[in-house]
């Protein structure tokens, strides 16, 4: 992976503390090498987001989001099918906006997923190397505004 | 239910106005050789509401920690933002920190710069400087709009609930009365001791059942903190952890203590019933004595069978016998619940081996009836009057079955686990048979001998010294037994493939058959609903791990002790029983419960009451609308119980209104780090 | 009060999954807790396992959970790379002598970034955690998950050469160091010691470890770990991916000859574990099981071994009497084989790889220290065995886990729960309680 970087974008990281977070972790106790355009947030759970939660990153300056959630090690009943759910709806919002829908990933990261956490965010990466930053504002005004 | 004593969201400090110390740790050189913590902590210094921003070669020491602490008390700093390792290393040390200096714990944010900057970008440190100020950057915006918390803390009673009167349900209970707790035990039955009462001895000392029994339920009636209903089962339950509130239906026992002439309060009886405690082996009438010595001591009315003719109230002393009575309800306020309801062993189905079909075959938990001396045989290894010659012991029956091999239960599975005592159970009922009958020829037919425990491999060597005869079938080949010619000596014949020596199929002739049978759980069905406790697929009740937290269920405050959870031998129960009772100690001993904050929580003046946190809600009674008035105006809002919430958020991304949110980690403060992120940072440019 | 000098409620002796989960259930409930351990980080044999049956969970990603809520609890004071000396009764209590071994790295300065590792020229050959197979520099952190993850030196291999000194950013390094006496003053004691496996070389019929391509079943674990040496399954001979493994099982166990006639209860199900592992690793590898009884007795055990069987793992009954080698180092089996018709011959099996089920022996006797009996069988004595399965024939003195005989982990667990509240019942029933001052007032409780 390369770590010449010029910037390409930003990409989101929303990763749960039960699951890709600690993955992160391992990847770094592992000293592995991988861009700085990459900011992880942790979450408790990854279902608080509602759509207009990532339209709105994607507004303010993130080119990319990876949602990295526990898939079905979740400790919470009812987290992924929601988080899953959510995205769902999100893409819809997406499609009225023209928003490539490669810029919003749900993948399922466990805490020793080194190999899978550097393939999301090569992934991400090769993404935006391919379709470049986003346009802002993303469309005309207030479109983003009313998505709920 | 009881109030909460302490809201969830701590009154705010006085100082409603941010003060936030930044704090960027060295980590002496791991961060530091990449990110220029420096240039990060002056950069950070020119943020809003920032009060001092410092870096430290290490923050976690003690000098590190001091810093932080003095800026509190002297700098008014209260929200703290820290970069340094990972989260899951030292964000206990910091919040004890904040603590000491006596700042809530939760103003605290930590941002991991090391494995997530530092040690993932060492090839590019001015990427991954300005990384570090984006994500502290970040912290701090999540700072401006963090509130205090406080844990979720319950008031509790110091009173538990143990449901079973067998080996593991006493064996909680003791320990939990020692440990200072107040105990309720039920049983259902009308005797305390369970199975382990009908067993003749046990595994792997020789010990007599009964006599180590008794020992330990005198020290369970030593104990003043134990109160004890038989006859009495669970009917229903509302509340959660800490403040149960339970309703016990006691069934009356008819027969108020012990008197003189008991015996003839018996002889009296016409009624015969089939004796349960045998196994139906013998009959006793409807007003009994379980056995000898059980607690409680006095005879006991069977209700299924009496026909309250009266004619053992005539004879007993006045007011003793009364037929009359009526079961009571009462309830009793618990702050956690052990279940330890047992198991019942498995019931073969018509023809099965020979079961029902035979007289002649009987079941492992019989035999141990047969070979009591207060057994319907006064322990002699005698079956229809005459001395047992050859005995088989068919392995497995009830266990390890294979689908479209064996019959399947009512509930369409087959039992596929091991049921674990059997092996050693048979075997050292072949020792007890080999004491009582030295002639005897006795076969174990089994599968695979599984004596696993400390001294049970002893029992395996003893037989083969005892002459025991062992064949070996495997389990898509399961024995017969069928009946011997009219003249033949022996009226059964069992025959099975022998792996031990040449396949050969061989017919062994046999007076008795002794089917080892398995374990089942006890039903509980009723107590998994008012418990909201689930099985496993082996209908046994499921906990949370089966590797590290064994005796705990999904259910914070109802923990399984012994065969209600699985297969056990008595020692397994004893220790399974005692580290259930550690698990409600540590829970309740304090008269309190305390809970992690990160609870939804409604902001009543953005709620309509739209009800869509309640649809979505997966847990039980965590969110519920509740109707108020105000002014003459009727409304809904929704209101959280805190104590059955447990943070999943499904709820915040469902309010249309934006009235719900995770404390600790609600969505403005993520928004505002989305934000902080994705800001310029005007004081990097032109920097080194 | 100075470090050298503790007071406790209960002393627990060996930080294993047993020795933390005991430390965790006692402080858990308020009570103070020590826990001495031999070794420089907690987590015992648990942390060198791949993955744990029959759940197949990575074990360290649930292990150092564990080791992390031991290090912080509140309750609980961690005495790494300690010995206990000698132990008095005082009163209702205990009056107990240890050492602190001298790590040459100051602990509470080292922060375990490892700077001190890199710049270090020596590398030695592990024995403790890899068994040989891998090697660390003679300053080193155990492991990566290890706690507390602070480095130690080995002195016997040092040079002397000072760059670890030049390189620690906090100034840990201190070659003064001496061993620190600790006076342990407790009202109870756990003894969580634990057990060792069979030698590899204990039987000559298998090869007295003399074969190369024959190794135990703890080693395998460390070949099949995420951190393990080499990453992947490698023969030790030649390096090659082993087309063909086998598993000789009760290899130490229920043998009169070695003198260890009990089962050791976790072989069966972990040889199996193993195996399916390796046909994840490993998919076209041949594996074969010769077992004598397969035990596979526990919670979901025996669904485990019906699965292993219809994934293709071989399982044949027959004892093995011999394991040989050839030319190429391959070893050959020599067994007694009862066929699936019952019929019984002496065959010889050539493998590439043979793992022996190597059983379980007791941690060390208590008896000298501890005054602590132990039955025929070397483990703890437990005089109220089915009752009491964790109150030993000393009056405060408690045992757990495989202290207490052959043990998995669910079963260690359970234990310690068990060792946990037959401690606590001991406390409270002590003279002179220091938790009464300290309780809440009891609610009323009312009756309907």
């Amino acid at each position: 992976m390369t770590t010449e970087t010029p910037q390409k974008g930003k990409i989101l990281l929303l990763a749960t503390l039960s699951g890709g977070y600690r993955g992160a972790d391992m990847v770094g106790q592992g000293h592995m090498d991988y861009p700085p355009n990459t900011y992880i947030l942790p979450v408790m759970s990854s279902a608080i987001f509602p759509p207009k939660f990532y339209i709105d990153a994607f507004e303010k300056g993130f080119d990319a989001i990876t949602v990295m959630y526990s898939g079905t090690d979740s400790p919470y009943k009812g987290e992924s099918e929601k988080t899953a759910e959510i995205i769902n709806e999100t893409y819809e919002k997406m499609k009225e906006l023209n928003l490539d829908l490669r810029r919003l990933r749900l993948a399922a990261i466990c805490t020793v997923c080194v190999r899978p956490f550097l393939e999301e965010v090569q992934r991400a990466e090769s993404l935006l190397e391919e379709i470049g930053p986003l346009p802002r504002p993303l469309a005309k005004q207030g479109v983003a505004a009313n998505v709920n | 239910m009881p109030e909460e004593i302490v809201n969830t969201q701590a009154q705010n400090p006085k100082e409603d106005e941010p003060r936030i110390g930044v704090y960027v740790c060295n980590c002496g050189g791991n961060i530091g050789d990449v990110v220029k913590c420096e240039h990060v902590a002056r950069t950070l210094e020119r943020l809003p509401n920032v009060v001092v921003s410092r870096d430290n070669m290490f923050m976690c020491s003690d000098p590190g920690q001091k810093m932080i602490a003095d800026d509190i008390k002297e700098k008014g700093v209260n929200r703290v933002v820290i970069g340094a390792c990972s989260i899951f290393l030292h964000e206990q040390t910091f919040r004890r920190t904040l603590e000491r200096a006596g700042l809530n714990p939760y103003l605290y944010y930590h941002i991991g710069l090391r494995e997530q900057v530092s040690w993932v970008h060492h090839g590019t440190p001015k990427e991954a400087t300005e990384k570090s100020i984006r994500m502290m950057a970040a912290g701090i915006a999540k700072a401006r709009n963090m509130k205090p918390l406080e844990p979720v803390r319950l008031p509790a009673h110091r009173q538990a609930l143990v449901i079973g009167g067998g080996v593991a349900g006493l064996r909680s209970a003791l320990d939990l009365a020692r440990r200072g707790l107040k105990v309720t035990l039920v049983e259902k039955s009308h005797y305390l001791g369970g199975h382990m009462a009908q067993w003749e001895r046990v595994f792997p000392t020789n010990e007599e059942a009964r006599p180590l029994l008794k020992r330990l339920i005198d020290q369970v009636l030593a104990e003043p903190n134990i109160t004890i209903h038989t006859g009495a089962e669970v009917i229903g339950a509302k509340g959660y952890v800490g403040n149960y509130n339970v309703t016990i239906r006691q069934t009356p026992r008819g027969v108020r203590e012990t008197f003189p002439n008991e015996q003839e309060a018996i002889d009296v009886c016409p009624i015969k019933r089939r004796k349960r405690f045998d196994f139906g082996l013998s009959t006793s009438k409807a007003i009994y004595r379980t056995y000898t010595g059980c607690v409680p001591e006095s005879l006991v009315i069977d209700w299924e069978t009496c026909t309250k003719c009266g004619e053992c109230v005539k004879v007993a002393p006045e007011g003793m016998i009364n037929l009359d009575e009526e079961a009571q309800e009462f309830t009793v306020d618990v702050g956690a619940v052990v279940l330890a309801t047992g198991f019942q062993p498995y019931e073969p189905f018509y023809g099965e081996m020979g079961w029902k079909e035979f007289p002649e075959v009987i079941t492992l938990p019989q035999l141990h009836r047969l070979l009591d001396d207060e057994g319907p045989t006064q322990g002699k290894f005698w079956w229809n009057g005459h001395p047992v010659k050859n005995v088989a012991i068919i392995h497995c029956v009830g266990s390890r079955q294979v689908e479209g091999v064996h019959r399947a239960q009512p509930d369409g599975n087959v039992n596929n686990y091991c049921s674990r005592v059997c092996c050693t159970a048979s075997l050292s009922m072949a020792s007890l048979i080999r004491q009582k009958a030295p002639d005897a020829k006795i076969y174990e037919v089994f599968e695979d001998i599984r004596a696993y425990g400390r001294g049970h491999e002893d029992y395996y060597t003893r037989a083969s010294k005892n002459n025991v005869t062992f064949l070996r079938y495997f389990a898509e080949e399961i024995p017969e037994v069928r009946r011997a010619d009219e003249k033949a000596e022996h009226p059964l014949l069992v025959k099975v493939r022998d792996h031990l020596t040449w396949g050969e199929e061989i017919e062994i002739p046999v007076d008795l058959v002794v089917l080892s049978v398995g374990m089942m759980p006890n039903p509980v069905q009723d107590l998994m609903e008012i418990f909201k406790v689930t099985p496993g697929s082996d209908r046994f009740l499921l906990e949370v791990h089966p590797k590290l937290r064994p005796v705990e269920t999904a259910v914070n405050g109802v923990v399984l002790a012994g065969t209600a959870q699985g297969p056990m031998n008595i020692q397994e129960s004893c220790a399974a029983a005692s580290a259930a009772a550690s698990k409600v100690s540590a829970l309740i001993e304090q008269a309190k419960v305390e809970l992690e904050p990160y609870v939804a929580r409604v902001d009543p003046d953005k709620c309509q009451g739209s009800g869509e946190c309640v649809k979505v809600c997966p847990q039980e009674e965590a969110i519920e609308l509740k109707t108020f008035s105000e002014n003459g105006n009727t409304f809904q809002r929704a209101v959280v119980t805190p104590a059955n919430c447990n943070g999943c958020g499904v709820c915040v991304s469902a309010c249309p209104n934006r009235a719900i949110d995770v404390q600790g980690w609600r969505l403005d403060e993520y928004e505002a780090m989305v934000s902080a992120i994705a800001a310029d940072i005007p004081a990097w440019e032109g920097a080194a | 009060m100075s470090t050298n000098q503790i007071k406790v409620d209960a002393l627990v002796v060996g930080g294993g999954i047993s020795g933390m989960q005991t430390a965790l259930d006692l402080g858990d409930q308020g009570y103070k807790v020590a826990v001495v351990e031999r070794k420089s980080s907690i987590g015992g044999k648990m942390i060198d396992l791949s993955k744990v049956f029959p759940t197949l969970d990575c074990c360290s990603c649930i292990t150092t959970p564990k080791m992390s809520a031991t290090a912080h609890h509140d309750n609980i004071t961690l005495l790494t790379y300690s010995e206990i000396e000698s132990i008095n009764r005082d009163g209702n209590g205990f009056k107990v002598q240890a050492t602190k071994k001298p790590r040459y790295v100051r602990e509470d300065d080292c922060t375990g970034c490892r700077s001190c590792e890199l710049v270090c020229p020596l590398e030695v050959s592990e024995d403790e955690h890899e068994f040989g197979r891998t090697s660390h520099r003679v300053v080193y952190v155990p492991f990566s998950t290890a706690v507390p993850q602070k480095a130690l030196v080995d002195l016997d291999h040092c040079l002397f050469c000072g760059k670890c000194i030049q390189a620690c950013p906090s100034d840990a390094i201190d070659f003064t160091q001496q061993p620190e006496p600790v006076e342990i003053e407790t009202r109870s004691i756990v003894l969580a010691t634990g057990f060792e496996t069979t030698p590899i070389n204990a039987k000559k019929e298998y090869g007295a470890g003399k074969l190369r391509n024959v190794i135990s079943g703890m080693m395998m674990e460390r070949l099949l770990a995420p951190t393990g040496p080499y990453g992947r399954v490698l023969r030790p001979s030649d390096g090659k991916m082993p087309a063909s493994i086998a598993y000789v099982q009760c290899a130490g166990s229920r043998d009169q000859t070695l003198g260890v006639p009990y089962c050791s209860r976790v072989c069966c199900m972990y040889a199996i574990k193993q195996a399916m592992l390796l046909s994840g690793a490993l998919p076209l590898a041949e594996i074969t099981i010769y077992y004598m009884d397969i035990r596979t007795f526990g919670k979901g055990y025996e669904q485990f071994y019906q699965n292993a069987k219809a994934m293709g793992v071989e399982f044949l009954k027959g004892k093995v009497a011999r394991i040989t080698e050839d030319e190429n180092q391959n070893p050959i089996v020599r067994v007694e084989l009862i066929d699936e018709f019952g019929k019984t011959r002496v065959t010889e099996r050539q493998h590439d790889l043979v793992v022996l089920s190597v059983g379980l022996l007791p941690g060390g006797n208590p008896q000298p220290k501890f005054g602590v009996p132990v039955g025929e069988d070397g483990f703890v004595q437990v005089p109220d065995y089915n009752v009491f399965p964790a109150v030993t024939s000393q009056p405060g003195i408690f045992v757990t886990g495989a202290a207490a005989g052959p043990m998995d982990i669910v079963d260690s667990i359970m234990m310690a729960g068990a060792a946990a509240s037959s401690a606590a019942s001991y406390l409270e029933a002590g003279n002179g309680s220091r938790k009464e001052a300290q309780r809440q007032p009891e609610r009323s409780v009312e009756y309907a």
